[in-house]
């Protein structure tokens, strides 16, 4: 698999403010890339790195395989992008916002603006002028414009803030689809953790401006085990009764209302009747994984080894 | 290039600025008319020794207004993307950040070249049909008197079209609309004022040498353009 994006100990500093430092990261065409951290990381200063806007102080950057110098704008045609909360020209239609943007890109394909305008479900306002356009929507036509010249790298930063819950889901199907259908790259950002593990396959974890983490969410998912936690008013039974009647060894108690057991060899139904039969006073019997938020807190409460470069 | 003008006049739609500079010249000739009807029959003391005069009058206050007015274009061409932070769209495309620059200042510059030039044929025109009938201004209008004032015009105006860009210098500092307009109406008061019929712009090397310095201090801004950060 080709990289799209490589920096080697990229850094940005702003006076004596490090806001970037020595980020050596990796995004593979096809994937949809994660970038989390939480507000003030980085993130943004990342990306407009990325797409020239803001030049490293230190390291460098490499786009579908090219140094990117200042200057430097061939890249950019593949790129479709929206930083932060999306800009346009207030007084414009958003088809004639489109219609511009696809101009300076050089892009021609008639239906272009047509269609990109479906995919994020903006139909039937192309006519109105953009200040009146509310926040969620804004929000849409800046996705719209990133995608409509069909790029083969894709930058959104924060994409679905301001967004309801409905465009949420509507959006992360549309992100799946993109890089699916489309075969386009994502690098996405975001401060929600829940967000960016419902849809990353690679995610990068910034925090102070430092890369902490670049994993797979795959391997993530693997090293992570489900449990089931029984919640229970009294645990000491339920120790007993999982260690010595129904012979389940891998479990723990946290603290005095909860067991929780790992890799269960039995069904949660044969568990909650032998518990029931032991007159074991049951609650509640849920089946648990860890999230990417117990792993993040882990990974920044650890002060975890800096991933330099991988 | 063209395409980048084409471009930028659809962002700011180009009847707007047609009527914008429709409008500056009834209210220039408005003036002048007010001034030349309300004075013009006092003989003690004539506004206007002769012709020339008047028409230099003319140019003066035709060139005083596009500097300024060029200066509006400037704040809303490019301290205007800056401030809205389109700019950050702009320089994200695949076009030089040169280029794009050039063609906002280029517009700027042939802005006012032909507005002062129209205005002037147009303005200058009906004063001259106006004075034939009414008389006010004494002497006769010789083709010679035309063809030196046409040069001037012509002179002139590329000097207004290169001073029209100095403002830029001051403010893309701080990236401020005021500045950038005060810059001009002070470019204005010093080169334009007339003082006793004479003018610092009379001296045509004066206006010719701003111009220069305009043009030259432009291309000194935008030289690192490249290499700035656009947050």
């Amino acid at each position: 698999m080709t990289e799209l994006i490589r920096t080697r100990l990229l850094s940005k500093t702003y006076g004596m403010a490090d806001v970037v430092t020595n980020v050596s990261m990796k995004v593979r065409s096809g994937e949809i890339y994660g970038f989390l951290g939480p507000n003030g990381a980085g993130k943004s200063t990342l990306m407009k790195m990325l797409l020239n806007l803001v030049k490293p102080t230190g390291g460098e950057i490499e786009l579908f395989g090219e140094r990117l110098l200042p200057g430097t704008i061939e890249p950019l045609k593949r790129i479709g992008h929206m930083i932060e909360a999306p800009v346009f020209y207030e007084k414009l239609t958003a088809e004639q916002n489109l219609e511009l943007h696809c101009e300076y890109m050089g892009y021609h394909r008639s239906g272009a603006i047509r269609e990109a305008l479906e995919l994020v479900q903006l139909r039937g306002i192309e006519g109105k002028p953009v200040k009146q356009f509310s926040l969620g929507m804004r929000q849409r036509l800046g996705i719209a414009r990133a995608i409509c010249t069909r790029p083969e790298l894709l930058l959104l930063d924060e994409p679905i803030n301001g967004l309801d819950p409905e465009g949420i889901q509507e959006t992360r199907s549309l992100f799946r689809r993109l890089c699916d259908e489309y075969g386009m790259t994502l690098l996405i950002s975001s401060h929600m953790l829940a967000e960016i593990e419902q849809i990353a396959d690679t995610i990068g974890v910034l925090d102070r401006g430092r890369l902490l983490q670049e994993v797979s969410m795959e391997s993530i998912r693997s090293s992570k085990t489900d449990y089931v936690e029984i919640s229970t008013t009294d645990v000491k039974l339920c120790a007993f009764v999982l260690d010595d009647r129904l012979g389940i060894r891998n479990y723990k108690i946290v603290g005095n209302t909860a067991v929780r057991i790992y890799a269960m060899s039995m069904t949660q139904e044969e568990l909650f009747k032998g518990l029931i039969l032991n007159d074991v006073p049951v609650t509640a019997i849920n089946r648990r994984h860890h999230s990417l938020e117990e792993y993040f807190l882990e990974l920044t409460r650890g002060g975890g080894g800096y991933a330099a470069s991988h | 290039m063209l395409h980048l003008i084409k471009l930028e006049l659809k962002k700011g739609r180009m009847t707007g600025y047609l009527w914008g500079s429709l409008i500056t010249y009834g209210v220039i000739l408005g003036f002048l008319i007010l001034i030349y009807m309300v004075e013009g029959p006092v003989q003690e003391e004539p506004i206007f020794q002769s012709n020339a005069e008047m028409l230099g009058l003319i140019d003066t206050l035709i060139r005083a207004t596009f500097i300024i007015y060029a200066s509006v274009l400037l704040s809303k061409l490019v301290i205007g993307e800056f401030q809205n932070k389109t700019i950050a769209l702009l320089f994200a495309y695949p076009v030089s950040r040169k280029k794009l620059l050039l063609a906002k200042l280029s517009m700027v510059f042939i802005w006012t070249l032909a507005n002062v030039i129209i205005a002037n044929f147009i303005i200058g025109t009906i004063f001259l049909t106006l004075n034939a009938n009414f008389g006010y201004v004494q002497g006769t209008v010789t083709s010679g008197l035309l063809i030196n004032h046409g040069i001037s015009i012509v002179t002139q105006a590329i000097a207004a079209a290169g001073m029209s860009l100095l403002p830029l210098t001051i403010g893309m500092r701080k990236k401020s609309v005021p500045a950038t307009i005060i810059t001009s109406v002070l470019i204005v008061v010093i080169v334009c004022s007339n003082n006793m019929g004479f003018s610092l712009s009379s001296i045509i090397a004066i206006p010719l040498s701003l111009s220069a310095l305009g043009i030259m201090l432009t291309f000194l801004s935008i030289r690192n353009i490249d290499r700035i950060d656009v947050a």
